[in-house]
């Protein structure tokens, strides 16, 4: 098993050389992450059909959309291929909310981040902005794949 | 809301009907659902006023709207039942006399519901006062009831007293009784003296009362009212027979009799249709053996057989259906009600009885095809039933003798080839409707299952006859035939049904493990005829390889290797199966290994395994991954559980072909990660059968070292943070941490050493997994578990440095863990994906708990050589320190998750009970968190958690009870409470759990089986804060304003303390006086304390 992955290694695959990589549908578990009809979601049932059988068994997955919260299904045989999404998540302290909409962030090397914008919706908005305003150090944690970026997370780290 | 006034003198008659009126209005309008809330506040306001029972009476004598009678009756009780402490006893009699007098005086009232309600409010008013009525009392209603039952009164009232009596066995019955707030022992008192005095005379007088109508029934050639009340006794008989006697044993209990008393159901012998023994005693044989009882019974069923063509009698009609259940009664007839020293007459019995009903079943072809063109089945599945029952009760051989007195062939004969017919059936038309014949087939099979199933699992079972085996075999057969011809037209169809399938798994399971015993039953044939069909469809296998197609000949070879498990071995859940004996016994004049008819079974299908790792075979024919995993694996599975199996395994070419291709091979990556893990599982417990100490641990180490070098070499690559997201990475870490967790979970003695080092060798990848991964919650959890088997197999055996080692590194595992998730809210549009989030967090936290009590079992079994205190490890600090890290990361939400719950408390729980002096020196924030547990526990509504809670209680407070008897501090500023920086006074634990348990004792709503463990935990608390104590009293008292109620407080009071020799000690007798007093005291007070 060895040969392959240092081979991965040695390609030094940073996070935006591909947006997907194929993998087998009978290993995709629940709780994973697939492609369903060009969209990144994250699998919550997965069913074989002809469970406890032989034959050709296919995989039905149900997935939600880790971005707008949709729900998607797909069918596929277990032995074909699918694509699995790059999901990546990085922490960033949150320095500044602008009038804007936007957010400014502060990565862990020093860098910082203004590109991201405040989720559109309201519930989520405001679990945000008050705990800014309550004074609290935030991190925030940024889920991107597949070429979009949001905000997924927040955590308190005590006060200022 | 319309409150009703209570009774303060007579109230006058405008009074009564205005109250009837709203009572009505609100009755009515409830049906109209209109405002429904404020009529029912209207109800339940007259069932809460004080003494009700005039209006109450009045509507019920009065109304012309049937629901407010309904009404009426129903607030009679449940004022009674709570004023019942100070109504005198003769508005007790009152009561029950107005009820009964209702029934018998209303018997013909079409509003059936009506009568059935102020019936069993007479019943369950009676029962109230059972223990205070003298028996003259209690004489004078049966005498009327008696009257009403035998029939002088005419067939309505007969049918209305019949009925009253049924309402007073269930309300007497424990497992159908109704609530009163009272003790369980007050309830088993009442059954007991019902069963000593009345219980055989209710018999009688239903007996009497079918008696006096049996003729008049038999004679006319259509329904006529006697039925109904014909019926109403035979439904009380039956139900008389179901009571769960308890004064069986009186009799001559030493000898053993050749039937079996109640030894027949085995707690864990499968049992789907139930089968309830009935063992009334020997006082009941003169009733029901001796008198001819039977004989009248069967009569009057054979009398009603012939008059299903006449009009109003129907095969299915009540009083078929009442008769048919009272005979399958009789069949289970059992225990010191026959003589022990006189077999024949049970036989007897059983013999009249089959001779009743064995037209219901025999011919079964003609019986069977009667069904499929319309006949009603209800009277063949009593027949069935009938058969269930006396193999329950008959030993194999008096079963098949029972008919051969009267039949040329045995019971067993009957049995068989009437369930070949149900299996026919199934197997011509396996649709979904036919569900008469499943159900039969269920029966069946729990007959066969009663008869075979081993008694002990030394002894084996008495062998059949030639003949019995005979039966056995053929249907044994025939289910194979029936099971592969289903698993092959199963083959195409469609998904549809899978759910349904899956669902059904367990049951086929089930089901399986008794067609196995039929065919044990005839080993000799069963054995080579499995051989024979496997070996025909390997053949077709190998031939036809790629030239047709296949899936039916797989289907029926998965089938086939499910039945053939089956038979040769026991399902071993958890434990290790032994070789049947059937199995073991049979066999024994074979003396070469090779023919051996086992043997040669065994090894075609593991030959037939072999080629599964073929890789050619498996191109062409094993299409999908799951024929392997289902077949080989579980059965490599059951394999390694046999140790003498593990030595031949071990030695197998094939078997280190296959540990090969696990360790190297990246094809089998691609398996499910349950089949990873329970492949390394099995791989490593069949070290087990490597003799060699050393081997053995060598043999797991090329085993699994690789991987764990792989996890290493990952770990500390400088790029890891980076490639780790990528989902194939992913892919790879997930399966290695399923394996290891396999691995692990194989830990055993002989390999223990070996699978320490590698637990140990990746210990540092563990936690750099965890940082890398915090994010990716489906691998967190597999990291988790894997850590959680490792140390619940290798803790005990660990040594003082190396468990110093597993504690710390557990620590920082769940500091990290706390560290990234303490706090943290996900942000998601879904709520499916955010309860998805929640769910993960559940399981984590169900993993961290269970690594502590793991690490917590260390203190209780330890194989190590020295003490770890050697080292400075205490266990109990550590697991406190873990609970304090996980806590925090429990929110309330998490605890609504039953098992979460459990987990938690149960942990809890078990520190607090077994090391209350760390909780002394516990800092004041973890304390905190304990106290704040603990009074949610109390809350909960889950009672074993509420008694958990009692439990930790009592450990504390008793805990500082006897340390500052002895001079010490106990739980020192904990338990007299602290000041608290903001300069608010703390109260103290004890003080404050005391409140808290008598508000709860007192007020709140509890199932009475927490009485005994709350008055364990009261005792301790009120000793250790008597002022406190004496405080909470005086203010109940005082609150009290009607004076009479306060002077019962107030004695009540005094004798919880002061009665009994109650003393100041905490000793096993000083808790059972108390737990005796305090359920005296809540009887006496709690009705009144709490609705005033």
């Amino acid at each position: 098993m060895s040969d392959s992955e240092e081979h991965h290694f040695e390609s030094k695959a940073d996070a935006g050389a591909s947006k997907t990589y194929p993998q087998q549908a009978g290993t995709v578990r629940k709780n994973g992450y697939i492609v369903i009809k060009g969209r990144a979601c994250k699998v919550v049932e997965v069913s074989t059909s002809k469970t406890g059988k032989h034959g050709h068994a296919k995989c039905h997955f149900v997935g939600i959309d880790i971005f707008n919260g949709k729900k998607y299904d797909d069918i596929v045989p277990s032995s074909h291929n699918c694509d699995i999404p790059h999901v990546n998540r990085t922490d960033y302290q949150l320095i500044d909310i602008s009038e804007d909409g936007f957010v400014s962030l502060l990565s862990e090397n020093g860098n910082t981040k203004d590109d991201l914008r405040l989720p559109t919706d309201d519930n989520l908005l405001t679990q945000i902005k008050d705990g800014f305003a309550e004074g609290k150090d935030l991190v925030v944690t940024v889920m991107s794949a597949m070429g979009e970026e949001q905000i997924c997370a927040l955590k308190d780290i005590g006060p200022k | 809301m319309q409150g009703f006034p209570d009774r303060g003198g007579t109230p006058d008659l405008a009074q009564l009907q205005s109250t009837m009126h709203a009572i009505e209005l609100a009755c009515t309008s409830i049906q109209m659902h209109m405002n429904p809330a404020a009529a029912e506040a209207t109800i339940l306001s007259l069932s809460q006023s004080r003494q009700p029972y005039q209006a109450c009476k009045f509507i019920l004598e009065n109304s012309q709207v049937a629901n407010a009678r309904f009404q009426a009756a129903s607030a009679i009780r449940d004022a009674a039942i709570r004023e019942w402490g100070y109504l005198t006893s003769d508005d007790k009699i009152n009561l029950i006399s107005f009820c009964l007098g209702f029934v018998m005086q209303h018997a013909n009232s079409p509003e059936g519901y009506v009568q059935a309600k102020v019936s069993s409010v007479a019943a369950q008013l009676l029962k109230r006062g059972w223990l205070d009525f003298t028996t003259a009392e209690k004489e004078a209603f049966f005498n009327q009831v008696n009257q009403a039952v035998s029939g002088i009164h005419g067939v309505d009232v007969q049918y209305t007293g019949i009925n009253f009596l049924e309402s007073l066995v269930s309300e007497f019955s424990l497992s159908t009784s109704s609530a009163m707030g009272l003790p369980r022992e007050f309830h088993e008192e009442c059954r007991k003296s019902l069963e000593m005095n009345y219980l055989k005379t209710f018999y009688c007088w239903a007996r009497d009362a079918a008696l006096s109508v049996t003729n008049r029934i038999t004679e006319s050639d259509s329904a006529i009212p006697e039925v109904k009340a014909c019926t109403a006794a035979l439904r009380l008989m039956v139900q008389i027979l179901n009571w769960d006697f308890v004064c069986n044993s009186s009799g001559g209990a030493t000898s053993t009799s050749i039937f079996q008393v109640g030894g027949r159901q085995a707690s864990d012998s499968p049992k789907r249709s139930e089968c309830n023994l009935v063992q009334p005693g020997p006082a009941w044989r003169d009733i029901l053996v001796t008198s001819g009882h039977i004989g009248w019974l069967l009569n009057l069923y054979s009398a009603l057989r012939q008059k299903f063509s006449c009009e109003g009698y129907w095969l299915d009609c009540p009083i078929a259906v009442s008769a048919r259940k009272l005979i399958v009664q009789f069949c289970s007839l059992t225990g010191t009600i026959f003589p022990s020293d006189n077999a024949q007459m049970h036989e007897h019995h059983l013999l009249q009885l089959l001779s009743g009903i064995i037209q219901w079943i025999d011919p079964p072809d003609a019986v069977s095809k009667a069904i499929e063109s319309g006949k009603s089945e209800s009277e063949m599945l009593d027949g069935c039933r009938t058969l269930l029952s006396i193999a329950t009760v008959a030993t194999p051989s008096i079963f098949d003798q029972l008919l051969k007195s009267i039949r040329p062939f045995g019971t067993l004969t009957l049995l068989s080839t009437l369930m070949g017919e149900v299996v026919k059936i199934l197997m011509t038309n396996n649709s979904e409707e036919e569900a008469w014949s499943w159900e039969a087939r269920d029966i069946l099979l729990d007959a066969w299952t009663a008869l075979l199933v081993p008694l002990d699992r030394n002894g084996g079972n008495e062998l059949l006859l030639p003949e019995g085996k005979n039966a056995a075999a053929n249907l044994f057969a025939l289910i194979v035939e029936a099971e592969l011809k289903a698993a092959a037209a199963s083959a195409f169809k469609d998904d549809a049904d899978s759910d349904y399938l899956q669902a059904s798994i367990s049951a086929m399971d089930e089901r399986l493990s008794s067609y196995a015993l039929i065919g044990r039953a005839a080993i000799d044939a069963t054995i080579p005829l499995l051989s024979r069909l496997f070996s025909e469809r390997f053949t077709r296998l190998n031939q036809g390889r790629g030239i047709v197609d296949l899936t039916e000949t797989l289907e029926e070879l998965y089938s086939l290797l499910l039945i053939t498990g089956h038979v040769i071995a026991d399902e071993g859940e958890g434990e290790t199966p032994l070789v049947p004996n059937a199995v073991q016994t049979h066999f024994s004049y074979v003396v070469e290994a090779d023919k051996h008819p086992v043997i040669i079974l065994f090894s075609s299908i593991i030959r037939f395994s072999e080629q599964s790792l073929d890789p050619e075979m498996r191109q062409s024919v094993f299409s999908p991954r799951l024929m392997e995993a289902l077949t080989c694996f579980q059965l490599l599975h059951t394999l390694v559980r046999q140790k003498h199996i593990c030595l031949h395994i071990v030695a197998l070419d094939s078997w280190h072909d296959l540990a090969n291709a696990f360790a190297n091979e990246k094809s089998l990556l691609l398996l499910n990660t349950a089949h990873q893990r329970s492949l390394a599982q099995t791989l490593v417990r069949s070290a087990s059968g490597i003799r060699n100490s050393e081997s053995a641990n060598q043999y797991v180490r090329d085993l699994m070292g690789h991987m764990a070098r792989y996890l290493v070499e990952l770990s500390s690559k400088s790029d890891f943070k980076v490639v780790a997201q990528r989902p194939d990475i992913i892919l790879s870490v997930s399966c290695l941490l399923e394996r290891l967790r396999g691995a692990s979970s194989a830990s055993e003695p002989r390999t223990q050493k070996a699978i320490y080092e590698l637990g140990f060798s990746v210990m540092n990848p563990v936690l750099v997994l965890l940082e890398v991964y915090k994010h990716e919650s489906a691998v967190i959890y597999l990291l988790l578990k894997f850590v959680v088997a490792w140390v619940d197999g290798q803790i005990s055996y660990l040594e003082a440095q190396e468990t110093a080692v597993v504690v710390n590194f557990c620590m920082s595992l769940l500091q990290l863990y706390s560290s990234h998730n303490i706090g943290k809210i996900s942000l998601s549009l879904s709520s499916s994906l955010l309860s998805e989030a929640k769910t993960e967090k559940y399981k984590d936290l169900r993993a961290l708990l269970q690594l502590l009590s793991n690490l917590c079992s260390k203190d209780l079994v330890d194989f190590s050589s020295e003490s770890i205190d050697t080292q400075g490890t205490n266990i109990s600090q550590v697991v406190y320190f873990g609970l304090h890290i996980v806590t925090p990361l429990i929110s309330l939400d998490l605890l609504k998750y039953p098992k979460l719950c459990y987990d938690y408390f149960s942990l809890l729980s078990h520190m607090l009970e077994v090391y209350p002096e760390t909780v002394a020196q516990l800092d004041s924030e973890s304390f905190c968190r304990v106290v704040a547990s603990l009074d949610f526990g109390l809350h909960h509504q889950d009672t074993e958690i509420i008694d958990m809670c009692l439990r930790s209680l009592r450990a504390l407070a008793s805990y500082h009870y006897g340390e500052t008897r002895a001079g010490k501090a106990g739980l020192g500023s904990h338990a007299t409470g602290v000041t608290d920086p903001s300069g608010n006074l703390q109260e103290g634990i004890f003080s404050r759990f005391l409140h808290s348990l008598l508000q709860l004792l007192l007020f709140e709503d509890y199932s009475p089986d927490l009485v005994s463990s709350a008055a364990d935990a009261l005792l301790p608390l009120m000793l250790c804060e008597q002022g406190v104590y004496q405080r909470l009293a005086n203010e109940l008292i005082e609150r009290q304003s009607i004076p009479a109620l306060k002077s019962r407080l107030v004695n009540a009071l005094q004798s919880l303390t002061g009665t009994n020799q109650l003393s100041t000690t905490l000793d096993r007798k000083n808790y059972q006086i108390f737990r005796k007093n305090l359920n005296k005291f809540l009887i006496d007070v709690r009705g009144f304390l709490r609705t005033m």
